[in-house]
């Protein structure tokens, strides 16, 4: 079944290679197109290539993330591996633990419903996905009442054990979600998120909508979880502090294509694509003895429904070449001294190009922690 | 600290804010004090709750019923060479609005009086943080921001659009004449902000207040939002009034910081004092719980315990003491600490009982002292160098 789709890859895969160090999710290739409709008869009169072509790995029990501008495609890339939109082209193989690796974008209906509990996703804003007319118990307990995993007595101690899992209270679950504030709503999220045991969590933002200290405590729960549930996650984020902090590996998105994937260290420190130079430069440091004299990217980001010719990131690029206009770099493995490191960029000029690394403000605006011991809870 | 009249442009003190509610009242502000010196950009930082946003819907008194303004002064002084202040009270209605130093009280003015009309979008500018909501979406950009200009500025209509798209090339927008005839959908969301920043220019403002304005906004975006309003500001000789809860926008753009937590300003510096010497425990917390590039991966985020608490809740003492690392039995929640001011070369205060030399602040909450007491040396924390994490 793996083999139907033909995969246009230009990446190099490290798939495969050996059998225990087989990859929990491959994405070959995943296009997810939108039509655009205009005109008297509503015919199609142009496409948004919102996702064009992705390829990605994520092993088991890592952290992944996908970092890029808002309508990069990091968000339908997410919502389309797990088969919320159905995609254009590609495949994503789950490593499923009984089923063996299964085409997810191929599956038939009772496979799906077969792998579905095994991925889960957690989404940005904590007031829209949970339902305001049904108590948090109902919120939690529905995977486990559709996928008819436990019922009765079972089925409230459950409720009881995951909002414990989640720092909230058993007795919270006969309330309603309006009565939470934006960090707990978020943990009720995961809770449902959690419920089946899956394999992979596709967090979609999951903090981006919380209060600063809020979000330190989410963080915190979600890396605990990991280690004890032994969760993979796919972290779809915009905010790089957030993303260096919580991800083993790290892919970069531009206009619906990966422009760069790298362990954390070796993208955030030394980055091969100008555009992740950009965006690391761009973040604003927390120290106002660091401030960016520079404006680093200027311009819009493209539009998917009309992509530039070539590198889709010539148009704003500061060391485009003419070649950039016209040939499309695929996405290759970066090697240094002649040696692979995993690292890999699309970018014609990714090895004579030295950039600059995310800046790092000084230890000293780390205040010193408080008398208390109690500031660190876990 | 009402001293130096002539560079403070707002002065506020004691500010306080309520909201009736069926469930009770919401004291959204509790005592705010402030000022906003001339030319520059102070930060208002705190965390959804505190009472950023009232303030400066206070300051523009545009805060949404029912709430309204239950006590304290908002202090408007306009330069000297653009007249007195009170000029701009023509109503006799308003004349006690006026106030010994020449300026205006916002809060005693009617929200819908001439003066207040007079001030709002002409004297202090707002910009909000998703423009797309604050833009009308049947009026082109051009149209809406000639509106502003026609209201404040001049009649002449051709003067007001070339007007229009001077701002527009000012801040930094392609093609402003084409910008000028689009409608908000057919811009980017940093275009958009643009826009917002040109219309609220457009009556050169002594004040803009920009509440959230890079938050909907990619970080890229973002850095080109924060310069624009950098060059801005010096080429217009503006102040600006910054709210956000990132630090790091507030370590990039502002001189001064305050810290806000539930309906107070717990902290007030310079922002190199926030950041290389903040003093109240919520400060830095606050400074600790931030993920920053750089900073040791895989070592845990430090967290503020607890969650801001519900807002009909009134707390006794500091508000901050169920939350607090360093929290005080018997004096944290029972005294509202007073504002001290640690010796420095430049002014800053701290509302917390670890600094107050005397712990007999004021039980009542609606008689805070302010400031001028806590000027000796504020007790060295005992916290700042012993434990480490």
């Amino acid at each position: 079944m793996t083999e139907t789709t033909s995969a246009q890859t230009t990446a190099e895969k490290p798939a495969g290679s050996s059998e225990e160090e087989r990859p929990l999710l491959q994405v070959s290739d995943l296009k997810k197109h939108f039509p655009i409709r205009g005109g008297l008869l509503r015919r199609q009169v142009g496409t948004v290539k919102a996702v064009d072509g992705v390829n990605l790995s994520v092993k088991r029990g890592e952290t992944m993330a996908i970092v890029g501008e808002s309508g990069c495609g990091k968000s339908t890339t997410g919502r389309t591996i797990l088969r919320l939109e159905e995609p254009t082209g590609g495949e994503v193989i789950f490593d499923d633990p009984d089923l063996g690796p299964v085409n997810v974008e191929s599956a038939d209906r009772r496979t799906m419903e077969k792998i579905r509990p095994k991925m889960q996703i957690i989404f940005q804003d904590p007031f829209a996905s949970l339902d305001a007319r049904m108590t948090v118990g109902r919120v939690i307990a529905e995977p486990l009442v559709i996928n008819k995993v436990l019922q009765g007595q079972a089925l409230r101690d459950r409720v009881a054990e995951l909002l414990t899992l989640v720092g909230l209270r058993p007795e919270h679950a006969s309330r309603y979600p309006h009565a939470f504030s934006g960090g707990q709503r978020q943990r009720i999220g995961i809770a449902r998120a959690i419920a089946l045991n899956p394999e992979l969590i596709i967090c979609d933002e999951p903090v981006s909508a919380l209060d600063v200290s809020v979000q330190a405590q989410v963080i915190n729960l979600m890396e605990d979880l990991q280690d004890r549930l032994g969760l993979t996650y796919m972290f779809i984020s915009h905010d790089l502090s957030v993303v260096e902090h919580i991800s083993d590996r790290v892919a970069v998105m531009y206009v619906g294509r990966v422009v760069e994937i790298g362990t954390t260290n070796e993208l955030f420190y030394s980055p091969k694509h100008p555009y992740t130079e950009a965006l690391l430069q761009a973040v604003p440091q927390p120290d106002p003895r660091q401030r960016l004299e520079v404006v680093p990217l200027t311009g819009d980001v493209p539009s998917p429904a009309n992509p530039p010719s070539g590198c889709y990131f010539h148009t704003r690029c500061p060391y485009a070449q003419p070649v950039c206009s016209e040939e499309t770099p695929p996405l290759r493995e970066i090697k240094i001294n002649g040696v692979e490191t995993g690292h890999q960029a699309a970018c014609h000029f990714a090895e004579e190009l030295s950039l600059k690394g995310a800046a790092v403000s000084s230890e000293e605006t780390i205040p010193e922690a408080a008398s208390a011991a109690g500031a660190t809870t876990a | 600290m009402t001293d130096g009249q002539s560079d403070t442009i707002v002065s506020v003190r004691d500010l306080e804010v309520e909201f009736p509610t069926t469930l009770g009242v919401v004291r959204a502000l509790n005592g705010v004090n402030f000022d906003i010196p001339r030319g520059k950009v102070i930060g208002i930082v705190g965390e959804s709750g505190c009472g950023k946003s009232v303030t400066a819907r206070a300051i523009m008194q545009i805060i949404e019923r029912p709430g309204h303004v239950t006590g304290g002064t908002i202090e408007f002084h306009r330069k000297r060479t653009e007249g007195a202040a009170t000029d701009l009270l023509s109503e006799p209605e308003d004349k006690d609005a006026a106030t010994r130093s020449g300026g205006v009280d916002i809060a005693k003015l009617d929200p819908n009086s001439r003066a207040m009309r007079s001030i709002r979008g002409a004297e202090i500018a707002m910009i909000f943080q998703e423009p797309m909501t604050s833009l009308n979406p049947v009026y082109t950009v051009g149209s809406q921001i000639e509106e502003a200009i026609l209201l404040h500025q001049t009649d002449d209509k051709e003067q007001a659009r070339t007007q229009a798209i001077d701002m527009l090339r000012q801040v930094g927008m392609p093609n402003p004449e084409r910008i000028a005839k689009s409608y908000p959908h057919e811009l980017s969301g940093g275009m958009r902000q643009r826009a917002m920043i040109a219309m609220a220019l457009s009556c050169h403002p002594a004040l803009l207040i920009a509440d959230e304005p890079t938050t909907a906004l990619d970080v890229t975006t973002e850095a080109q939002i924060l310069s624009l309003m950098r060059n801005l500001k010096s080429e217009i000789g503006m102040s600006i009034m910054f709210i956000t809860h990132s630090m790091g926008v507030v370590a990039q753009l502002c001189d001064e910081v305050i810290v806000m937590y539930l309906g107070r300003v717990v902290e007030r510096a310079s922002v190199d004092e926030i950041f290389y010497n903040p003093k109240h425990p919520y400060t830095r917390s606050l400074l600790r719980s931030i993920p920053r590039i750089g900073a040791k991966r895989q070592e845990k985020l430090e967290v503020i315990k607890g969650s801001i608490p519900d807002p009909y809740v009134r707390l006794p003492g500091c508000t901050f003491h169920p939350r607090c690392p360093d929290y005080m039995e018997g004096i944290c929640n029972t005294i509202i600490p007073a504002e001290t001011l640690l010796p420095g070369p430049t002014r800053h205060g701290v509302r917390c009982h670890l600094y107050s030399e005397n712990n007999e602040g004021e039980p009542d909450p609606r008689a805070t002292p302010q400031g001028a007491d806590g000027l000796q040396d504020g007790k060295q924390p005992a916290t700042a160098a012993t434990s480490e994490a």
